[in-house]
């Protein structure tokens, strides 16, 4: 039997559990990218990388390829990468500046507003048979920015921009663009891991494995940043290493534990927050820009001390450095990485610099971060294959049932330490995105409940 | 050819003969994983900069490698280069425990200008890494140091990488190239 036809027993909110054949089963790839991508709306680029007329960003929206471009008037328009007459890419660059896009098939050419301009034999071998208006570009279903933040959706039907994102999305995004007048830094990092994409996207919401997975890390004077006091965090069992040593979690820069209080934030349609607050945060170089009023009016004055990662539904993740990652699902196992890193434009050339180190140091392929994280995901992947390690149920059940949620203006908040609320939310609302064929059945399945 | 012609000639064979020898113990080092005589090789003022590589048309084709102050796979001096070895000494480095096997062959090595205290040399790369059961890497593209003199010997003050892949096939970059 296929899982498609038993969705229902993938997640369990109630047990914490999910199934590990989510992260492998081909079917449930397909699915996810036709229920998943199909419908929801993806980040495609930044305002700033679009700078002048005919300025482009390749993105990618689940399967297919999608320009990006600057309009002569100003606005900016998207679609798909592909000739109306074959299909070929009209564009091979991942970014630029273009007058035209040419089709290097037959030489089919369009405007940088996506109108076919020019065939090869229009009159002479087409006899003008057909209006050049009906094979324009073809246009993704929606689009639209929030706060300079473009997204796309292949869904006519889906709700706008502002309201997909909802409280706890658009909180999300704040917390890099209420930084200052942000653009994104030139070069975006891009990197393959042999993971499942939801691995790492759950990942970002998981305050538990910091100071293990980064155990080295976090030894004195290796990640650069400033030092915090010294918080006793939690029990440590009997955590022995291969050779017998003890473990020895790093003291003095703990990031998980009883005195770390963290805040999750559980929104409509599978978007989460969760880590410490700013009180706790040791992930946050220059936390500043929180006191600030543009702060305090843009995020709400009882919000700036959620400091955690936002997981915007279904791919991103916002890194305390203020980047944002893609996860960019290309197989069950093939997972694409995309860190945008942003700026405040006003800086002055030091702290400017002192932002783009912080960016280049921390996440990417060699960042003293993330360069432990990648294998723990393609492990963990690797394990849902087997067919007696595949039924074994991948737990997500910390603070089972603790989780009291509170709405206050709509964020539905739980203030507690440690957990793993937000992750299994994410989880889910996956569920639901693949057994919802209605927007309004999707809406109200997606609502934040009272306990977790 | 003069005798001054072929004293010239000479120099530059011994000098490609020092340059080439000195990448030879570089390699060696790195994969003998003897990480604390590596880092001995860069001067205390050294850079280590690997840039972002872009797909570009010939248009954009300038803008194909980012820049000193943009976003780079490596942007370290020499405390963060020590920073990675001290990570790597900790025990509980889990991207390189068990540690990744590697193989770091140099050819092509031009020498590019030399005004007696410094040279800068161009050199290809082929770094094939092995880790775990069956995980592989390949990364090939060329460096660009600048090597100093001093106290008789050659250090790295300044290196720049530049890799050939775009999106870069690999789940880390837990090596030095």
């Amino acid at each position: 039997m296929s899982i498609l036809d038993d969705l229902e027993s993938t997640v369990s909110l109630s047990e914490g559990t999910v199934a590990r054949a989510i992260y492998s089963d081909q079917e449930v790839f397909d699915a996810e990218i036709e229920r998943i991508y199909g419908r929801s709306w993806l980040f495609l680029c930044h305002d700033s990388q679009l700078k002048e007329p005919g300025d482009f960003f390749e993105a990618v929206m689940g399967k297919d390829n999608v320009l990006v471009v600057r309009q002569k008037d100003g606005s900016v328009a998207a679609f798909l990468n592909s000739c109306t007459h074959r299909g070929n890419a009209v564009c091979r660059a991942e970014e630029g500046n273009a007058r035209s896009f040419l089709c290097t098939y037959h030489g089919w050419s369009f405007g940088i507003d996506g109108r076919l301009k020019g065939v090869p034999g229009y009159k002479d071998l087409y006899h003008s048979d057909f209006e050049k208006s009906c094979y324009d570009l073809v246009r993704i279903a929606q689009l639209d920015n929030y706060r300079g933040f473009w997204f796309g959706t292949h869904d006519a039907a889906a709700p706008a921009l502002h309201d997909f994102l909802g409280e706890a999305g658009r909180l999300g995004i704040d917390q890099i663009a209420s930084r200052g007048d942000m653009e994104v830094i030139p070069g975006i990092q891009k990197f393959v891991i042999k993971c499942n994409w939801k691995f790492a996207q759950d990942n970002g919401l998981d305050w538990y494995h910091p100071q293990v997975t980064h155990a080295s890390a976090m030894r004195e004077g290796i990640l650069p940043g400033p030092k915090r006091p010294s918080i006793e965090h939690m029990d440590q069992d009997e955590l022995t290493m291969q050779d017998g040593q003890a473990l020895e979690m790093a003291r003095d820069a703990g990031m998980s534990g009883t005195k770390f209080p963290n805040v999750a934030v559980l929104g409509e349609y599978g978007h989460s927050i969760g880590g410490p607050t700013t009180e706790a945060h040791v992930g946050e170089y220059d936390p500043s820009w929180r006191n600030s009023d543009r702060a305090t009016a843009e995020l709400g004055e009882d919000r700036t001390d959620i400091a955690g990662h936002p997981a915007i539904f279904p791919n991103i993740f916002i890194a305390a450095t203020g980047q944002l990652s893609l996860r960019i699902p290309r197989s069950p196992d093939e997972t694409e990485f995309w860190w945008f890193s942003f700026v405040d434009k006003n800086l002055d050339e030091r702290r400017r610099r002192s932002t783009v180190r912080a960016a280049n140091r921390v996440f990417g392929p060699a960042g003293i971060l993330e360069q432990d994280d990648g294998e723990n995901w393609a492990q963990s992947t690797m394990q849902t294959y087997g067919t007696a390690s595949r039924n074994v149920p991948v737990l997500i059940n910390m603070g089972l049932g603790r989780g009291e949620v509170r709405n206050e203006g709509g964020l539905h908040r739980i203030d507690t330490v440690t957990n793993e609320h937000p992750q299994l939310w994410m989880y889910h609302c996956w569920q639901k995105w693949m057994m919802c064929d209605s927007w309004d059945e999707l809406r109200s399945s997606t609502e934040p409940p009272e306990t977790i | 050819m003069s005798a001054v012609e072929q004293n010239s000639q000479l120099a530059n064979v011994i000098r490609q003969h020092e340059i080439e020898q000195f990448y030879f113990h570089e390699s060696g080092l790195l994969d003998d994983r003897r990480f604390d005589e590596w880092i001995d090789l860069f001067t205390d003022d050294a850079e280590y900069f690997m840039p972002i590589r872009r797909t570009m048309s010939g248009n954009d084709i300038g803008r194909e490698f980012t820049k000193p102050g943009e976003i780079a796979f490596f942007d370290d001096d020499k405390k963060l280069l020590a920073s990675r070895i001290k990570k790597l000494g900790t025990g509980r480095s889990w991207s390189e425990d068990p540690p990744s096997r590697t193989r770091h062959l140099i050819t092509n090595v031009t020498v590019l200008s030399d005004d007696e205290t410094e040279m800068e040399v161009r050199s290809n790369f082929h770094v094939y890494r092995t880790r775990l059961h069956r995980e592989l890497d390949n990364w090939v593209g060329h460096r660009v140091d600048r090597l100093r003199r001093q106290a008789g010997s050659l250090m790295i003050a300044h290196r720049v990488i530049y890799i050939d892949q775009t999106i870069l096939d690999s789940a880390n970059l837990s090596v030095f190239f």
